[in-house]
């Protein structure tokens, strides 16, 4: 639905209210060994309004969005604030408006694939995986398709729309040793749907060729020593450090429920090597992986600068944190399915690139570890952080030695940044990122390689 | 809307289009939900929705589709994508739907929520953990109550129907003590009514005192093999990682640590591990299993013997095992016989886990991650909370490894779990 209908039902609001009309559609595929053990296609839709009385919000949502359900989730979720409004009285400050207008599609423009082309293109792979890699115990090819077509507007005057595509291709190999198994997982693609993403399967092979031999290597590889070390973290980690380590300390409403970023803003938290920008949409002269123009409370998005030159400047907010610290909104508020209400949740949470060689950086540690995938990850309102680490190498004397097996690192971001001493020239984006927080969201992630020290987990 | 109605028309629709073999499910959910943010009550949430699942079977080629649409074109069209999608996948024997099972009916639970009761509860928890406990804030806390009625049918005649009522209480908070701030925590419960105030439910009221104490964390240097004392809450997660060794896709890829190890001693002998989604000793549950099955209570560890795997219908096809009865979850694990005392005062240097953070374990079986919340022991004593610190072990070790198992047990409403002490966990400091 086009927000210019939704317009018609703004003379309904009677408090403050955002009505969003919302579609996720998706697609899973799941190849393992060849065999499909996933095919199914998937749509969620609905309306969902939110209301704000005397410092207390109510929402409501419906599955079905014709006149009746739209007029309903409007009546029901100004009742519910309502309902909160009569029982107690509490202080709250107006909400800011900066309201935006945008009209954002990023459908593919070429022919759609059929889900046989696409099956073939998966399949093809698949196939060319185990014929080429005669070690492999197993294999996994994946493929998740989401786009997410939001329509909103606001009693302060937003009014946008968006159709915003993620296509991910995973492909994960299993080895083993001494009768141990040894997997390793890649991740490819990013925004746009698929016919925008992947053109011919053969442009993955070399990725796929060298995944492959960096999982034979990890076969013959070593469990790291535990504790703190020197590690040069890969672009490939720099995004979940981004997003992880720093970027969930400085979400206003992780920080008004205690994180200790609170107490740091205008103060030295990271070597001035460091700058950290959550973008809205647009960074380095390219679109961003997961763009947000107008976020879904209807604020025009802006950039949050959060760490620059190492100094912590501030934090992403939506209207309500705004408000409570006294700042602009901006635009951080995002829903993931149409039933649930927007939450501060960061977009494209960046470190940007320094002026450093990753070849110089390697081959300035003596005794450390030089790491290249990242798993899952964790934040703490303490600032301290870990995730998981898939891949990468010991580093003896300036040269890359043994791989490594899985393990996990963790550090506390305030003082682990300080700890900063080189930043590469060259970063990498990360378009796959799923961020847990009450609701999942897709989130966008990159960096450069680092050099710090790191807690390094093991037995 | 008439539940069976619409799955029912799903599943024409499929017959309709060609499918040899279809199956349909139809879900009604509603949500009322209260939220504490920033230790202030903020929103009242209120949803509702509807899922139909729709999938067939031709040729041994499977698809399926779920959408949210109910009227009588989307349906057709769905039936139409679940054929393409099947005639674009390959063939499979393994793919198929439940046989033939007498219809049930199940229900759970309340049917409604009592709104004024929820708010008389969520206000007296914002009190009394405000006068309780002045430097803990509660950074998020939800309390809800979920209805869920679904309706299953599939073209050899099953046709199994349930509702589900229950309410959910997870507090999260962190504490914060002039500049000093402990790591955040949470606990989690569920119940079938509202007659016990919510802090003393669970462990909700433990986790929210230790909040306070972890404050002043401390680290430690070096690192040392010792024993860890595990929380039922944390344990809790690292059921779920061993039941992830035991179910399709880690049998299927043949990567399971545990695949040879049916009717073998995987754990200590006092290790009994049920999952019993029926029991009404629980507050939650379910009485259909994803494959179409009725589900059925099953004790998958007994006495430290694997005795069953997690497997679908078409993991038990694919793999030859046998598929399991129920899809998981409802974990209730048999107390021991020591007091949670006994299990602190054998430990001569470890960790008291409270909370794991950690990466996903390895097809290996290898683990490592950061001990949150957590504590030091020494010597039989609970010395004091600590920070940035790691602990690392093997899943499979951790099982044969448990030295101790407590007669107290906590109940979360969703599983029933005691303290558990094992043996030969690697600790690291800074």
């Amino acid at each position: 639905m086009h927000p210019g209908k939704l317009k018609e039902y703004v003379h309904l609001f009677e408090e403050y209210t955002e009505l969003r009309v919302q579609e996720n559609r998706s697609l899973r595929i799941n190849l393992v060994n060849g065999d499909v053990m996933t095919n199914s296609s998937g749509s969620a839709g609905g309306v969902s309004a939110r209301t704000f009385k005397s410092g207390y919000w109510g929402f409501a949502s419906s599955p079905i969005p014709d006149p009746d359900g739209i007029t309903r989730v409007i009546r029901n979720a100004t009742d519910n604030a309502r309902f909160l409004a009569s029982k107690e009285k509490k202080s709250f400050s107006p909400l800011p408006s900066s309201p935006g207008t945008a009209d954002r599609d990023f459908s593919t423009g070429k022919k759609r694939l059929s889900r046989k082309e696409i099956m073939d293109f998966i399949r093809y792979l698949d196939s060319t995986i185990a014929e080429r890699f005669g070690k492999l115990t197993s294999r996994t090819v994946s493929l998740q398709l989401l786009d997410m077509e939001k329509s909103l507007v606001t009693s302060d005057g937003s009014v946008a729309f968006s159709m915003i595509p993620r296509s991910i291709m995973y492909v994960s190999m299993n080895t083993e040793k001494n009768g141990e198994p040894v997997n390793l997982l890649e991740v490819f693609g990013g925004l746009g749907q698929f016919e925008d993403v992947f053109d011919e399967p053969e442009n993955l092979l070399p990725h796929i060729d060298e995944l492959y031999e960096h999982l034979m290597r990890k076969a013959d590889g070593i469990r790291p020593d535990p504790g703190m070390k020197d590690c040069i973290l890969d672009a490939d980690l720099a995004g979940i450090l981004s997003h992880e380590a720093i970027g969930h300390t400085t979400e206003a409403d992780l920080v008004r429920g205690g994180s200790v970023a609170g107490d740091y803003v205008g103060k030295q938290v990271a070597d001035p090597l460091v700058t950290l920008v959550d973008f809205a949409n647009e960074a380095l002269g390219q679109i961003c992986p997961v763009p947000v123009y107008v976020d879904d409370e209807g604020t025009a998005a802006k950039d949050a600068v959060l760490i620059e030159k190492g100094i912590l400047k501030g934090f992403m907010h939506n209207k309500e944190s705004a408000a409570y610290f006294g700042v602009k909104p901006t635009g951080n508020a995002r829903a993931f399915r149409f039933s649930d209400e927007p939450i501060i949740r960061m977009r494209n949470t960046v470190i940007l690139p320094g002026e450093s060689k990753l070849e110089d950086m390697i081959a300035s540690v003596e005794n450390g570890y030089y790491l290249m995938k990242p798993s899952n990850g964790q934040a703490d309102s303490t600032s301290e952080f870990m995730f998981g680490i898939t891949m990468g190498y010991e580093i003896r004397n300036g040269k890359l030695g043994r791989a490594i097996r899985d393990t996990t690192i963790s550090g506390v971001a305030f003082d682990m940044l300080k700890t900063v001493t080189a930043v590469s020239d060259r970063m990498k984006w990360s378009g796959g990122g799923m961020c847990g927080k009450k609701q999942l969201i897709p989130v966008g992630m990159g960096g450069p390689a680092i050099k710090c020290k790191l807690n390094i987990g093991g037995r | 809307m008439n539940k069976a109605d619409v799955s029912k028309k799903g599943l024409r629709a499929l017959q309709k289009a060609g499918l040899e073999k279809s199956e349909s499910r139809f879900i009604f959910s509603r949500k009322h939900e209260f939220n504490i943010d920033g230790g202030e009550i903020s929103l009242l949430r209120t949803t509702e929705d509807v899922s139909l699942s729709m999938a067939g079977i031709t040729g041994n080629r499977e698809g399926s589709v779920t959408l949210n649409k109910i009227d009588d074109a989307s349906i057709t069209e769905a039936a139409a994508t679940v054929m393409e999608s099947a005639m674009a996948s390959q063939p499979d024997p393994a793919n198929d739907i439940s046989p033939a099972q007498p219809p049930a009916k199940f229900a759970r639970g309340p049917e409604e929520p009592d709104m004024d009761g929820m708010y008389r509860r969520i206000t007296e928890f914002l009190e009394y953990a405000g006068k309780t406990y002045p430097t803990l804030i509660l950074e998020q806390v939800l309390l809800d109550f979920n209805s869920v009625e679904q309706h299953y049918v599939n073209s050899n005649g099953v046709d199994l129907e349930s509702r589900l009522g229950w309410y959910s209480f997870t507090p999260m908070f962190t504490s914060k003590d002039g500049k000093d701030t402990s790591s955040f925590n949470y606990s989690s419960v569920v119940m079938a009514d509202l007659d016990k105030a919510l802090h003393e439910l669970g462990l909700i009221d433990a986790r929210m005192k230790e909040s306070t104490e972890q404050v002043r964390s401390r680290e430690f240097e070096g690192k040392f093999t010792g024993d860890l004392l595990i929380t039922p809450d944390c344990f809790d997660e690292f059921i779920r990682m061993v039941v992830g060794y035991l179910s399709d896709y880690p049998l299927i890829k043949g990567t399971s640590i545990f695949k040879d190890s049916l009717g073998k001693q995987i754990a200590s002998p006092g290790f009994t591990l049920s999952s019993r989604p029926r029991w009404e000793g629980l507050a939650s549950g379910y009485f259909i299993t994803e494959d179409g099955f009725v589900a059925e209570d099953f004790t998958i560890i007994r006495n430290g013997i694997l005795k069953g795997f997690m497997l679908s219908l078409y993991g038990a096809n694919k793999t030859g095992g046998e598929r399991a009865p129920n899809s998981g979850g409802a974990y209730v694990m048999e107390p021991g016989n020591e007091s949670l005392d006994d299990l602190v005062s054998g430990i001569d240097r470890g960790i008291l886990l409270c909370r794991f953070s950690g990466g996903y374990p390895s097809d290996s079986g290898d683990f490592s991650g950061v001990a949150k919340n957590s504590y030091y022991v020494e010597n039989g004593e609970i010395m004091y909370p600590v920070k940035e610190v790691m602990i690392g072990g093997n899943i499979a070790e951790l099982l044969t490894g448990i030295s101790g198992i407590s007669r107290e047990r906590a109940d979360f409403g969703y599983s029933i779990i005691p303290w558990i002490r094992v043996e030969g966990i690697s600790v690291s400091g800074k």
